[in-house]
């Protein structure tokens, strides 16, 4: 009877394996319109709505939680930081979800402003219902899909910022891989010197982002703020539009710039607490611009 | 753990709250740094309470319907929590129901296992970009988050699950009968 017993247990485990293995496997090789991917955008579909429903509901939860977990970091910092803690519990208290969402809106608009977003590019609005629980997978869902003119490779923009680009499309939600993802690579500049360069992740440190491939010889300074380029030649170009604020410089050393043709920066956005972001879509959603 | 069609569709409805929760509330908060892993304790809570097989064919469907939720890679949660359901369930099977103890070293080990199985997935599915030592310590926070919010969340799972519990009915049949019933039946 034991015997029987650990029979089962262990090919269970192993079916159980051999099919995540084989779903890793089969998902890598299939393309993205694979039945595979179909399936998880049905499942997907189908949750949704729920999802936003939950994220909404659940909402006052987690103000409640990241509010003390403000309260602990603003310890020890400037009065101003302080200020601005009181002043997020204040809103707490009034529960004036309504006006601070207005104001997100608001930051992203500003954004936006000054002739940032092309000609015939529609921005759509969308809020952030999910999130990736891992470092690994910086990417979170949003509650605008194909069906509002959402398509993959539209950049997306949080309040301050870029904040990533759209990866796949359901009816009603879509994946946004953020910046510091790992597969993310954004062709930028520095606007007061004009130097060019890629920015890449540093994985497991959203604070922390680095522009690589620079120039040899290029004069590049902290503080110095970095925006996308939005490069196009011929039929090839960037995704993003030129000008979105990236980022500012935090750290040029003269010997890592020699040597490795790199610098680091600090993203404008706070993409780990970011509600609303605006989704830059296209009629023909083809991302190039 | 005594599995019927009610106790089925309950844990069938605990993993899709728990998933959604997961990722819409829990992965959304900012707790030192990192987020707690809720959704992974209650895999560790459903291991420990119901042995390997339940630990494991419970990670593996909360994990793929978060692969797909998210719209990430198919089966790389899936086999992340897999493995620590199984794991919990393996140490229900050769040690015995934990202490409360024992519950908090599983809640911390084991969330630092979930980790290190989607780093490993990670790196063994290819990686372009520099990876910061700041991932070693969101694990390690994560894992210390894991092990304080062990209890609470073991305590819920337990009771949702209670009456499929052989323990639970073992120790309901132990208990004396009251002197006011027992000459009535």
């Amino acid at each position: 009877m034991y015997r029987k017993q650990v029979r089962r247990r262990r090919a269970v485990l192993l079916l159980l394996v051999a099919a995540s293995l084989t779903l890793l496997s089969l998902y890598y090789r299939e393309g993205n319109g694979g039945p595979l991917h179909g399936a998880e955008k049905v499942v997907s579909t189908i949750f949704g709505p729920i999802e936003g429903g939950a994220d909404r509901a659940l909402k006052p939860v987690r103000d409640l939680v990241n509010w003390f977990g403000e309260t602990f970091d603003a310890r020890g910092e400037s009065d101003r930081l302080r200020d601005q803690v009181a002043e997020l519990r204040d809103q707490l208290a009034r529960s004036q979800t309504t006006k601070q969402e207005a104001k997100e809106i608001a930051a992203l608009d500003e954004t936006l402003s000054g002739g940032i977003v092309p000609d015939g590019t529609d921005p759509v609005t969308a809020r952030v219902i999910g999130r990736s629980p891992t470092v690994w997978y910086s990417t979170v869902t949003i509650d605008e899909g194909s069906s509002d003119g959402v398509h993959v490779d539209d950049p997306v923009v949080a309040p301050l910022g870029l904040a990533g680009k759209v990866t796949q499309t359901t009816p009603n939600t879509a994946q946004v891989t953020l910046i510091t993802d790992a597969d993310s690579a954004v062709t930028a500049r520095v606007t007061s010197s004009g130097a060019t360069g890629v920015v890449e992740p540093d994985v497991g440190n959203p604070r922390d982002l680095q522009l690589d491939y620079l120039e040899r010889g290029t004069q590049i300074a902290e503080g110095q703020m970095v925006v996308t380029a939005g490069f196009s030649t011929g039929d090839l170009g960037s995704i993003f539009p030129p000008g979105i604020p990236i980022g500012e410089i935090t750290k040029a050393t003269a010997e890592e710039q020699q040597a490795y043709q790199r610098v680091h920066l600090e993203p404008f956005a706070d993409l780990r607490d970011m509600s609303f972001v605006k989704v830059l879509t296209t009629p023909s959603g083809k991302g190039k611009r | 753990m005594i599995l019927t069609p009610g106790i089925i569709a309950r844990l069938v409805a605990l993993g899709a709250l728990v998933a959604v929760a997961q990722i819409v509330c829990f992965s959304k908060m900012d707790v030192f740094g990192s987020d707690p892993d809720v959704a992974l304790l209650v895999v560790i809570s459903l291991g420990v309470l119901g042995g390997s097989l339940t630990g494991a064919v419970t990670g593996f469907s909360i994990g793929l319907l978060m692969d797909c939720l998210l719209l990430e890679t198919l089966g790389g949660f899936a086999l992340a929590m897999l493995s620590v359901g199984y794991v919990a369930g393996r140490y229900r099977e050769t040690v015995g129901p934990p202490t409360r103890g024992a519950v908090v070293l599983l809640g911390g080990a084991l969330t630092l296992l979930g980790a290190a199985v989607i780093a490993a997935i990670q790196i063994g599915t290819g990686i372009d970009a520099t990876v910061s030592f700041l991932v070693v310590r969101d694990a390690i926070v994560k894992s210390l988050i894991g092990a304080l919010l062990a209890i609470p969340v073991f305590w819920v799972v337990r009771l949702m699950v209670r009456s499929a519990l052989v323990d639970e009915r073992r120790a309901a049949r132990r208990r004396p009968v009251s002197p006011t019933t027992a000459g009535t039946r």
